[in-house]
């Protein structure tokens, strides 16, 4: 059969070209001209056009028309362009009008890389693309929530579950200690500012809003993942932790539309963590105090019955609604997309919520034929409530408090001031979380314009300059306000503070591009691009304290008797690029890539500021080659290989210089007068040889499509080593500092991204599924110390292990008899002649192993724990479609990562001053209960308090239900009535279930949200939700 | 046509490259809000600056060490220690491990408040090498330009006292810049380079400032009241009672009458502090974190019935050191309270320690504006007594202790017939004699540890004090921090430890 088609392609054409012969021999000089339309009859400018078997090809204008010359015996045109399907028409004498049809499966092809386009057939990086329907699957605040699972080699880390709060995205893994591991965002050509730590204002409570979270994720087109060092190259110092490029979406030429979406959704606390009741724990307080020798405090326990369930009283079920309208469409000349959307979320605990507003404006404009202008305008207005988690000073925050909160206190007393029971009475600590969180005002509003505006000139066919001007502007301003009845206030009578950050980067991109084809054979685009881009952020915070009346809060913070020195900064840093790439295309089957750029950065010290970064890349289509040509299993096969070499300087402005400014005060007491004196000094250890940090990555892959495109599979290797690492190292004290930068050490990452896409079911049945699976191995090759840096008493960074490595004691058991416990290794204090009788061991004690065999249990006995850095993270998505019903799922997840659960230093430590984790508590160990894993309750002299070991490192690996959707489309003839092409309606559930070990709320939970170094810790995080949503999509 | 679009495409390039020149600028870093050291310590305003950032960290500041809370050489951690690990402290604060372990001698390397401790003396002493390296060259009036070298010296001197008396070999770092990784230095060379930034800031530095204008410097007097106690703990008798003599008769110092002067608010800076820290927020001039930790620390909780705010009774005194007082020694009176004033009616409590409570000028307690004593004249007096003693001058070594002790029975209006004076004691009975009187005059001053660690009583009196808790021969120096250790290996750990 397949024979007969080839026969049949070589004879037909040849038969066209005999009919055709007679027409043309006659005029040997003859032009054939014509114009190319799409489907609605707008010119297409840029399509390719030759003569079947002929080398000379020609591009349209800006009015899509051509003109080639004849040839003889050439009949058939061939006229082809990106995202339409290819057509071959029989050559006329008039002017021609050939019109295109937009090819679904091609306009998928089309890849966004810099500075330009490409299809994915001709790409020889390392890109994943993801366009919009597959991410509006997951209804979710901000668009980096909806990447999780979708990209092999792209770990995204919801490391909260706060509203609106920034994520962990890490591509390739690791690949930096200190100088930022997150990717560079590049939205609509601008690329942005996606720090948090720059727009904060200092005020807010809890973990950061994401920048992320300003951009309307229904706006957004599509979004590519660079991660090979071919394709982060031409992004040279901000390129080493990979590139994301979000496109939103256009206008496109033909009827107007209109689109109103909008859902409803409910959240709750998806995982509960279980405690004492009242009754267990006063019993558990008493069988304290008696083991130390004291008196219980509590008369008849199991009358308290259950008592206040905190966590209750802190969760809620919270509601949240989207709601988004947009007008898009466009003539051959003007095209428009214009689109507002409010989305309000209430969060899960007491009090806290994000709101944002957000309008876009896209439009662009052919100003003749050679010029056209466009512009990209967003402004959104980000509203949130906050409230204090993680650990928090003066006391925890509210998650942790009312984990350890005495459950035998009422959250209200209405006998003291603000109603509220004041503190936990055990000992530990607390505020009343109810109280805090209700009543501390934690309020942040963040507005952000971002805009580019492009012109761009079309010299001829061939050369095109492009400028551009980009400006991402926001204003942040995070008030706070904690009434004096707090405990938290308690020193300060009540506190306000007033946060304000205004920042804003401008840049300019001029890019000059050529792209031509010689004799068919050799196709050359290349880009040549000089950019200008300046940050610049002021930040204001002024704060007071004892506010007598705490009704005005911080509104009116001129009300406090006690205010507070007001302090101001500014930031700001330069960057002058010159960037270029080249493209080289032999036969469509050999393709050949060089990018590099040259950046100048102004965090450097003089000498240090300019850096090169250079990549190339080869990627044979083997598929095009004659003899793939009869397997009729494969449609498409590529393999790729690259090497380059990127930077990294997201390191915080003026580092290298050294500053001296205001620091120390204090007064000189003479009687009852005083003289307030104040110090400057050296604020910071300077280094002035600081660089850049280097990245050196080799990639290698394939990408194979067979079964007439129905399984499509790619796999990349690569390979990155880090070099000149910016270190924050610990430095002795007895330089007057404890911690400076350097550039030291070296870290490897490694790994395989995987990607298979299948259609598995055809017909009216549909099944298509996804997977992807990343494995990265990461190591620290060389910290230039060889002393182990050990970061909040559990990382630990040491030569040969991975980053986020959890270092402590080696538990062992229980101690099971007094005998046992006073002949075994123990801690220092704990030995039999302790001074303190209280602190000996004895049987119900924990136990640990003597690594280093010196017969006592000290830091010497400290090891390796695990590490934070999973083995591998998957995703798998499936879509049944059956008639007008859609039902998606996704599941993802990681497996073998570690978490150190902060959290539990505090919820299994029985000293009896707050509460601990029900399952501990109730086994713990007694004569009659001879636990081997949790220990007595000791109200006093227990010496193993805070003590990292692997009691609390745990096993975080995790499966999860991260989204079921179901949605129906009406059909046509019913919604058509009301004046509507499409109307979707859909139901949803979010995180509903995961499979996990892990005993804390979340296994995803990140205390120090984006650090580098400080993985896997959990330490009062806000938990996560369970969202189920109902939703309705139409189109007018 | 075509050749005039690459001309212009040429030119567009042209106009790129010729921005070129302004990239240098471009890329330069000038922030406006932030002073840097090339144009720092250039004037007076900045010699006296640098100077008052080496005091600011005797106080309270931002524990730049472990981050996040208040320290200070003489914020409390320091103090607080030595009183734990000797016969007169012992720690109530829940949750404080770090204390118990101070208070039972069971720390070890990893107890934080060494790397506190040596944190903040060191970033002292770093400080004070700055100014001490750049204040000579700065153009200004040659009197106050030695006299701040003199007091950049003399805070040196004593930073070096405390660290080798606690940690015993240490890195003696002179420099503005040091090695990262400095050797430990040998204690004489210690010891020598301690008397000669001594003996400099003696020289060049004032007796005395005007009250709001300089009160509260190092003075030529404090240099050698510290002097003579590092004679003293050199067992240098000769010098040591050389330099207190020189403070006795320097007549800037003599002691209140009445032991309850010594505390009141009104006494700060009076005539008998010879170098003192100073606390307090100003009248609410300076940020609150400058408060004291006296009365929080200290006070009882159960004295909230009396008005008393945020009292939390952390550390109080062993019963032993109270058993020791006579009941009539104003001392045990001014130190001690014992006893809750109640509304509901009177009751009596364990001893806590309230001497730097002046009660009429902070009625609520709370934030604390006392003084910290580094050095009072009652310590050179007794100093003067006990070297006088060691070099066999018996009856003037009387004479001094009885100074002292004379004040202690002075009950506010007469001379109540206690705290009798000594006569004719032995020599070894004098030197029992004296440590005793030291022990009740500098109740939480934090001399306790090392008086006894000097005089070689720390295990004899020790258990005395805390039944069952002996401390060992290691426990006569500190552990180095374990931070230190484990980033400079060229450190090593003292014995034992």
């Amino acid at each position: 059969m397949r024979k007969f088609a080839l026969l049949l392609r070589l004879v037909l054409p040849g038969l066209a070209l005999f009919l055709a012969a007679g027409v043309l021999a006659q005029d040997p000089a003859r032009t054939i001209t014509g114009t190319v339309r799409n489907a609605d009859g707008a010119p297409l400018s840029g399509a390719t056009v030759a003569l079947k078997d002929d080398k000379n090809t020609v591009t349209t204008g800006a009015d899509g028309k051509f003109s080639i010359p004849a040839v003889s015996g050439k009949t058939t045109l061939v006229i082809s362009y990106v995202g339409y399907i290819t057509r071959e028409v029989t050559v006329e004498n008039a002017p021609m009008e050939i019109r295109l049809s937009e090819n679904p499966a091609e306009l998928s092809n089309v890849v966004v890389i810099g500075y330009g386009t490409t299809r994915k057939s001709d790409l020889t990086g390392s890109v994943v693309s993801i366009k919009a329907d597959e991410l509006k699957v997951i209804p979710a605040t901000s668009l980096d929530q909806q990447l999780q699972g979708r990209a092999a080699g792209v770990q995204v880390t919801q490391i909260s579950g706060k509203p609106g709060a920034e994520t962990s995205i890490r591509i390739r893994g690791t690949s930096s200690i200190n100088a930022g591991n997150e990717p560079l965002y590049v939205i609509d050509g601008m690329l942005v500012n996606s720090d948090g730590a720059d727009m904060s204002a200092g005020g807010t409570r809890g973990p950061r809003i994401s920048p992320l979270s300003s951009i309307n994720p229904s706006d957004v087109e599509s979004i590519e993942i660079l991660k090979d060092a071919s394709a982060t190259a031409i992004y040279g110092a901000r390129g080493a932790n990979g590139v994301v490029l979000i496109t939103t979406k256009r206008g496109k030429a033909g009827k107007g539309t209109i689109n109103f979406e909008t859902f409803q959704g409910w959240q709750t606390v998806a995982n509960k963590l279980k405690v004492l009741n009242a009754a267990q724990y006063a019993d558990f307080v008493n069988e304290g105090r008696l083991n130390a020798g004291q008196i219980p405090v509590y008369v008849n326990p199991p009358n308290l019955g259950k008592g206040t369930d905190w966590q209750d009283e802190l969760f809620r079920t919270a509601p949240m609604a989207n709601y988004q309208l947009s007008f898009s469409g466009g003539t051959d000349r003007t095209k428009y997309n214009i689109s507002g959307s409010l989305f309000d979320q209430k969060g899960i605990i007491e009090s806290s919520n994000f709101k944002r507003y957000s309008f876009r404006s896209n439009l662009e404009q052919k100003v003749n034929d050679k010029l056209t202008v466009g512009a990209t305008l967003s402004y959104s207005r980000l509203a949130s409530k906050g409230v204090l988690t993680n650990g928090g000073q003066i006391v925890p925050g509210v998650v942790t408090s009312a984990l350890l909160f005495n459950p035998v206190l009422p959250v209200y007393n209405s006998s003291v001031n603000g109603g509220y029971t004041f503190e936990n009475d055990r000992g530990k600590i607390l505020g009343n979380p109810i109280a805090e969180a209700k009543e501390y005002t934690s309020n942040t509003v963040l507005s952000r314009f971002l805009g580019n505006a492009f012109a761009q000139y079309s010299f001829n066919k061939n050369w095109i300059f492009k400028t551009t001007f980009g400006l991402d502007a926001y204003t942040n301003s995070e008030n706070s306000f904690g009434p004096n009845f707090l405990k938290r206030t308690q020193a300060s009578n009540g506190e306000a503070s007033l946060g304000r950050s205004i920042g804003s980067t401008w840049l300019n991109e001029n890019t000059l591009s050529y792209n031509n084809n010689f004799g068919g054979r050799h196709q050359v685009n290349a880009v040549l691009g000089y950019t200008l881009q300046q940050f610049q952020n002021e930040q204001m915070f002024v704060y007071a304290f004892d506010f007598p009346d705490n009704r005005t809060g911080y509104h009116n913070i001129g009300s406090a008797l006690n205010p507070q020195k007001p302090s101001n900064s500014e930031s700001e840093w330069s960057m002058v690029s010159y960037l270029g790439r080249a493209n080289y295309t032999l036969d469509d089957k050999y393709l050949f890539t060089l990018t590099g750029r040259v950046d100048g950065s102004s965090k450097f010290a003089e000498g240090n500021k300019y850096g090169f970064f250079p990549s190339g890349a080869f990627a044979w289509r083997v598929s095009k080659e004659r003899f793939m040509e009869n397997l009729e299993a494969i449609n498409d096969l590529k393999l790729r290989a690259s090497y380059g070499i990127i930077g990294n300087q997201a390191i915080p402005p003026y580092q290298s210089l050294a500053l001296v400014g205001p620091f120390g005060e204090g007064v000189f007491n003479a009687g009852n007068s005083y003289e307030v004196f104040t110090g400057r000094e050296p604020l910071s250890y300077v280094n002035r040889n600081l660089k850049w940090e280097t990245t050196r990555q080799l990639d290698l892959g394939i990408d194979l499509s067979m079964l007439r495109n129905r399984i499509t599979f790619t796999a990349d290797y690569y390979n990155k080593r880090t070099n000149d690492l910016l270190l924050a190292s610990p430095i002795p004290l007895t330089t007057g500092f404890n911690y400076t930068l350097l550039n030291i050490g070296n870290i490897n990452n490694w790994g395989v991204d995987l990607d298979l896409r299948t259609i598995n079911l055809k017909g009216q049945l549909e099944w298509t599924s996804s997977v992807n699976f990343s494995l990265n191995r990461n190591k620290i090759l060389n910290l230039n110390s060889e002393t182990d840096v050990i970061l909040q008493n559990s990382i630990l960074l040491r030569e040969g292990v991975s980053i986020g490595t959890f270092y402590g004691y080696q538990f062992d058991g229980i101690f099971q008899s007094d005998a046992e416990a006073a002949s075994s290794p123990v801690l220092v204090g704990q030995e039999a002649g302790a001074p303190n009788p209280a602190s000996r061991a004895k049987a119900g004690d924990r136990r640990y192993r003597d690594i280093n065999k010196d017969g006592k249990i000290d830091a010497n006995d400290r090891t390796i724990l695990g590490s934070a850095q999973p083995k591998f993270t998957w995703g798998f998505g499936n879509t049944l479609s059956y008639k007008n019903l859609e039902l998606s799922f996704f599941f993802q997840g990681s497996q073998g990562n570690k978490m150190a659960n902060l959290n539990n230093l505090d919820l299994l430590n029985f000293n009896g001053q707050q509460n601990v984790l029900a399952e501990a508590g109730l086994d713990r160990w007694t004569p009659t209960n001879p636990s081997n894993k949790y220990p007595r309750a000791l109200s006093a002299g227990s010496l193993d308090v805070g003590l990292v070991s692997s009691a609390i490192v745990e096993d975080a690996s995790y499966i999860r239900l991260r989204n079921v959707t179901l949605g129906y489309n009406l059909p046509g003839r019913i919604i058509r009535k009301a004046g509507m092409s499409n109307l979707r309606l859909y139901v949803s559930g979010t995180n509903l279930f995961t499979i996990t070990k892990y005993s804390g709320y979340d296994p995803e939970a990140n205390t120090f949200g984006q650090s580098t170094t400080l993985l896997g810790l959990d330490l009062g995080g806000y938990p996560q939700a369970r969202v189920y949503q109902v939703g309705l999509s139409a189109t007018f | 046509m075509k050749k005039n679009h690459f001309k212009i495409s040429m030119l567009l390039l042209a106009g790129c490259l010729a921005m070129l020149s302004s990239c240098k600028k471009f890329l330069e870093e000038d922030p406006k809000n932030l002073v840097t050291i090339q144009n720092f310590y250039k004037t007076e305003a900045d010699a006296i600056a640098a100077v008052n950032s080496i005091y600011a960290y005797l106080n309270s500041v931002d524990n730049f060490a472990s981050g996040g809370n208040t320290a200070g050489v003489y914020h409390s951690t320091f103090w607080v220690a030595m009183g734990l690990a000797s016969d007169e402290m012992l720690n109530n604060q829940l949750g404080a491990a770090n204390f118990d372990q101070l208070s039972s001698f069971s720390y070890t390397s990893m107890n934080p408040s060494f790397e506190e401790i040596w944190g903040m003396h060191y970033k002292t002493i770093s400080l004070a090498n700055i100014a001490i390296a750049r204040i000579p060259g700065i153009s200004m009036n040659e009197t106050l330009r030695d006299r701040l070298v003199g007091e950049a010296k003399f805070l040196r001197g004593l930073m070096y006292f405390n660290l080798v008396r606690m940690y015993g070999k240490v890195p003696l770092l002179l420099e503005e810049n040091n090695p990262l990784l400095p050797e430990k230095s040998d204690v004489d060379a210690v010891y020598t380079q301690i008397i000669q930034d001594l003996k400099d800031a003696a020289a060049d530095l004032p007796a005395s400032y005007p009250a709001g204008n300089g009160r509260g410097r190092a003075t030529s007097g404090a240099a050698n009241a510290i002097l003579a106690k590092v004679y003293l703990t050199q067992k240098n008798w000769e010098q040591a009672a050389v330099f207190a003599k020189k403070v006795i008769d320097s007549q800037e110092y003599s002691l209140w009458d009445d032991f309850a002067d010594v505390f009141k608010l009104s006494s700060r800076g009076g005539k008998e502090a010879i170098f003192s820290v100073g606390f307090g927020d100003a009248g609410g001039a300076i940020i609150f974190w400058e408060v004291g930790q006296f009365n929080v620390r200290l006070l009882p909780t159960a004295l909230s019935v009396e008005g008393v705010q945020n009292a939390q009774g952390w550390q109080f005194p062993t019963q032993y050191i109270y058993n020791q007082f006579e009941v009539d020694d104003r001392r045990r009176a001014v130190t001690f309270l014992t006893e809750i004033n109640d509304p509901a009616g009177a009751y009596t409590i364990r001893p806590y320690v309230k001497k730097y409570w002046d009660r009429v000028a902070e009625p609520t307690g709370n934030s604390s504006s006392n003084d910290f004593p580094v050095i009072r004249y009652a310590d050179v007096l007794l100093m003067y007594a006990e070297a006088l003693n060691e070099l066999d001058q018996s009856g003037p070594a009387h004479t001094y202790i009885n100074m002292v002790r004379k004040r202690a029975r002075f009950n506010g209006t007469t001379y109540a017939n206690a705290v009798a004076d000594y006569s004719g004691l032995s020599k070894d009975q004098f030197r029992d004699a004296v440590l005793k009187e030291r022990m009740m005059e500098f109740v939480f001053e934090g001399q306790r540890w090392f008086d006894l660690v000097r005089t070689g009583k720390l295990q004899q009196l020790v258990p005395l004090a805390k039944p069952g808790v002996v401390p060992a021969t290691r426990n006569n120096l500190f552990p180095l921090p374990q931070r230190e250790v484990d980033l400079n290996p060229k450190l090593g750990q003292n014995e034992g430890y």
